[in-house]
């Protein structure tokens, strides 16, 4: 076993040519621990995600949720530990084959990150850049098909009418709709969301997490969100994992999971006793299909 | 409204870059002219076979009297740029009569090429060092003052409200509120001029001025060229080596969170040792200059005489067609030369940005070759390209053209790599390519940055094409040298005139751009 593995004891070791378990999940932590110049981000975190299910992490900022995330996507590499998206493993990924799997995979970001200066309508077409070959500059290089495409997903977002307009001229709730029409351009199969409405006022955060929720119940994406908001979290997914300090301390199905639950996961932890926190650890096995969607018909905001 | 600006905008770009592209096919799309080239480089490499050198005494001599016609002249400038900058500052401008009057001053002294004002000066006082120091005297001013006054606008305005509230006067503002909050700033912007300054002295040689430009350009002249090009690796080296000590220190002044720690009796001591120091260097300036009660004689007869010859403005005996027919090659070679710097700056510039490059080693290279082009003196390469490509307009915009490279390029690596990260890494996510992000997310971030980059550029070209001129480089210079060397001074206050209504319309152009597009 790698010497950097058996720091927490039971590691999988970084060998591994198969996913621990191979039915139906979409995406498998398998041991992941990162370090960034000697500090552990993420410590053994372990879980799996089947497919259409949603998930919401929800922690402090610093808990590790977007450590997480990026290493979904391969933005980041483990220091230990694997991670697999259906089936395929995702560490150490270059060029090509990072490519394809970031194509299957949107991903949403906190500040949107759309490119400003450039219309709607073409943020949108970037979002199909796996599909295409070559460079583009301008929406009129793009093929028909695709402009039609990228209408019909401005569409879906409730901007159509925004196409020709600079997105830095739109207001924050437009901008993540933009933003997720340009992932629903990929086509993909997961959708990751990293504090998707930490940015935005109430209202909005309410229509993109609505949003966010329809078209996944729809596509039957496989969604993870990190959130810090509590209320929100609790009448959103189908299953809650909890960070802290880079540890998985809660996962549990959203309708089992109380709000005195969640709150320790805010507490900072005494500098002596870093391990007296005592929360549920209620391990579920999760089986497809998920939780059915009516659960999530209590939306309230 | 402001969607009909955007469009003039665009028909502007647009018919510059049509014009940009037409003069680079005009000037350059001929097979002969590098055919010929070739052949005349080879010649020309056989001519100067192995570097030689003016004798060791002279040549310090000569290299101490170019550095102290720099420095005296940078000094002379800075100190005349203080009151110039406080005027044309919003903050500290009396009133709105005063701010025109500064800026039109600095617009003025930055439109007259300063090879025009020495070769005026050296009407008037003897040749040597004193037009050269009056040329960069006065000449600098347009651009230390300029930026002396950002410094005076961007400075925090709470201690100066402080000291305003304290009962200060407002002379007191300015030198307890603004002055030392502005200071390394200012020091900065005196290096970095002193820095261009060093390139420029070269082209005094042409106007009579004393020291390393003179030789080389005498050199040259008698087609010695093993010695002009010697010469010409001695300036290449001390404006590398000021370049080097002058961005040094630059970074040292302005670095943020280095302030210096002084103990309280120090702080109480006036600043002798930098006194002492500015006044050895000043002295040292003077000394190796050689300049004399003498040389400030001048004849105040003569000096009238001289100046009456100024007027009326004349075309001589070639008409005005023809000045017209040379101002417009001195634009063209300077708007092909700003294209070809665009398309090697956003090569060189693109892989020297640390989130384009593929990886260290190719952004390091690219740095180092974008460092190593600023340093060559364009004057130099011209006059080089001269020898390969004859006289006149191709060996212009290729010198203007190279040596472009090095200052958009590394604006261009510095703005793409201060644009926000985010949206290249969400493309990214996209499973994009390189280039695909390139183009769909880095370029967009960049591009009204590059357009006014690229405005700089023209602006700074247009008085370079005027100098190249002077050396063979095509377009108006070369009336301006044989109209001052023939003494028929009518015809150089018209030159004169026309430069400075392009370069002032050039300006107006740039700005009026950079405004509605940003």
């Amino acid at each position: 076993m790698p010497s950097v593995t058996s720091l927490h004891s039971g590691a999988t070791p970084a060998t591994a040519t198969r996913p621990p378990v191979a039915d139906g999940a979409a995406v498998q932590f398998a041991g992941v621990g990162k370090n960034f110049s000697g500090n552990w981000a993420l410590k053994q975190v372990s879980f799996d995600v089947p497919q259409g299910q949603v998930v919401v992490l929800l922690g402090s900022s610093g808990s590790g949720k977007s450590t997480l995330l990026r290493h979904v996507d391969g933005f980041e590499n483990p220091t230990t530990g694997q991670i697999w998206v259906h089936g395929q493993l995702v560490n150490g990924l270059k060029n090509t084959p990072l490519r394809k799997l970031r194509s299957q995979i949107g991903f949403i970001f906190q500040r949107f990150e759309l490119v400003g200066p450039l219309s709607a309508l073409e943020n949108v077409l970037t979002g199909a850049s796996a599909r295409i070959r070559g460079p583009r500059l301008g929406a009129w290089t793009y093929p028909k098909a695709l402009r039609n495409e990228a209408m019909e997903q401005l569409e879906r977002v409730g901007l159509a009418q925004f196409a020709a307009q600079r997105t830095d001229t739109l207001s924050g709730g437009q901008l993540q709709r933009v933003a997720i029409a340009r992932a629903l351009m990929q086509h993909p199969s997961i959708l990751l969301a990293d504090e998707p409405v930490s940015s935005l006022d109430p209202e909005s955060s309410h229509e993109v997490m609505t949003l966010i929720r329809e078209i996944a119940a729809r596509d039957g994406l496989t969604v993870l969100c990190s959130l810090h908001q509590v209320e929100l979290a609790l009448s959103w997914g189908d299953r809650i994992v909890g960070l802290r300090q880079g540890e998985v301390v809660l996962d549990t199905p959203t309708e089992l999971v109380t709000k005195d639950q969640v709150l320790p996961l805010y507490q900072r932890p005494a500098p002596d006793a870093p391990d007296a926190l005592t929360l549920p650890n209620t391990e579920f096995t999760f089986a497809s299909p998920p939780p059915t969607p009516e659960l999530v018909l209590g939306l309230s905001l | 409204m402001s969607g009909l600006d955007t469009k003039a905008a665009a028909l502007v770009l647009a018919a510059l870059l049509l014009l940009g592209v037409w003069g680079t096919w005009y000037f350059l799309a001929d097979p002969a002219l590098f055919r010929d080239g070739l052949a005349n480089l080879q010649r020309f490499l056989i001519r100067v076979g192995s570097l030689s050198f003016p004798p060791l005494g002279k040549l310090i001599a000569l290299t101490g009297m170019t550095l102290g016609i720099v420095v005296l002249g940078t000094l002379l400038a800075a100190l005349l740029s203080v009151p110039v900058a406080w005027a044309s500052a919003a903050v500290t401008a009396p009133n709105g009569w005063i701010r025109s009057a500064g800026r039109f001053l600095g617009v003025l002294s930055r439109a007259v090429p300063d090879v025009v004002l020495a070769m005026v000066f050296a009407t008037i006082f003897a040749l040597g060092a004193i037009p050269g120091i009056l040329a960069f005297g006065l000449h600098s001013i347009g651009m230390i003052s300029r930026l002396f006054a950002d410094a005076i606008e961007q400075s925090e305005a709470g201690p100066r409200l402080a000291i305003r509230a304290a009962g200060g006067t407002k002379w007191q503002e300015f030198t307890s509120g603004i002055l030392p909050q502005v200071f390394p700033s200012w020091v900065a912007t005196v290096l970095h001029r002193a820095d261009i300054n060093l390139r420029g002295s070269i082209i005094m040689g042409y106007a009579g001025v004393a020291g390393l430009g003179l030789e080389m350009r005498n050199a040259f002249a008698i087609m010695d060229y093993s010695l002009g090009l010697g010469i010409a690796v001695v300036m290449l080296v001390l404006c590398v080596g000021m370049e080097v000590v002058s961005s040094t220190a630059r970074h040292r002044l302005l670095g943020l969170g280095n302030a210096r720690r002084r103990s309280a009796r120090r702080a109480n001591r006036p600043p002798y040792l930098m006194a002492a120091s500015v006044t050895a260097l000043i002295a040292a300036s003077i000394w190796v200059c050689q300049i004399g009660w003498s040389d400030l004689a001048i004849s105040w007869e003569y000096l009238e005489k001289t100046a009456r010859s100024f007027w009326p403005p004349s075309t001589g005996s070639y008409g005005m067609s023809r000045f017209l027919g040379a101002m417009g090659v001195t634009v063209s070679v300077a708007i092909s030369a700003v294209l070809v710097s665009l398309v090697g700056s956003l090569l060189l510039g693109s892989f020297a940005a640390r989130n384009v490059a593929p990886n260290r080693g190719v952004r390091s290279i690219s740095r180092l070759l974008l460092i190593v082009i600023r340093a060559i003196p364009e004057l130099v390469l011209a006059i080089v390209l001269i020898v390969v490509f004859g006289l006149g307009a191709p060996a212009g915009v290729l010198a203007l053209g190279v040596c472009g490279v090095g200052l958009l390029g590394k604006l261009i690596a510095d703005s793409i790599e201060e644009n926000p990260p985010g949206p290249e890494i969400a493309v990214s996510a996209t499973g994009a390519t390189r280039l695909q992000r390139y183009t769909a997310a880095t370029l967009p971030g960049v591009r009204r940055a590059i357009i006014g980059h690229v405005f700089y550029l023209l602006d700074t070209n247009i008085r370079a094409a005027t100098i190249l001129g002077v050396v063979g480089g095509g377009g108006i210079g070369y009336y301006l040298l044989t109209a001052s060397q023939g003494s028929r001074y009518g015809q150089v206050t018209l030159i004169v005139a026309m430069i400075v209504a392009v370069v002032m319309v050039v300006e107006a152009l740039a700005m009026w751009v950079r405004k509605v597009l940003r």
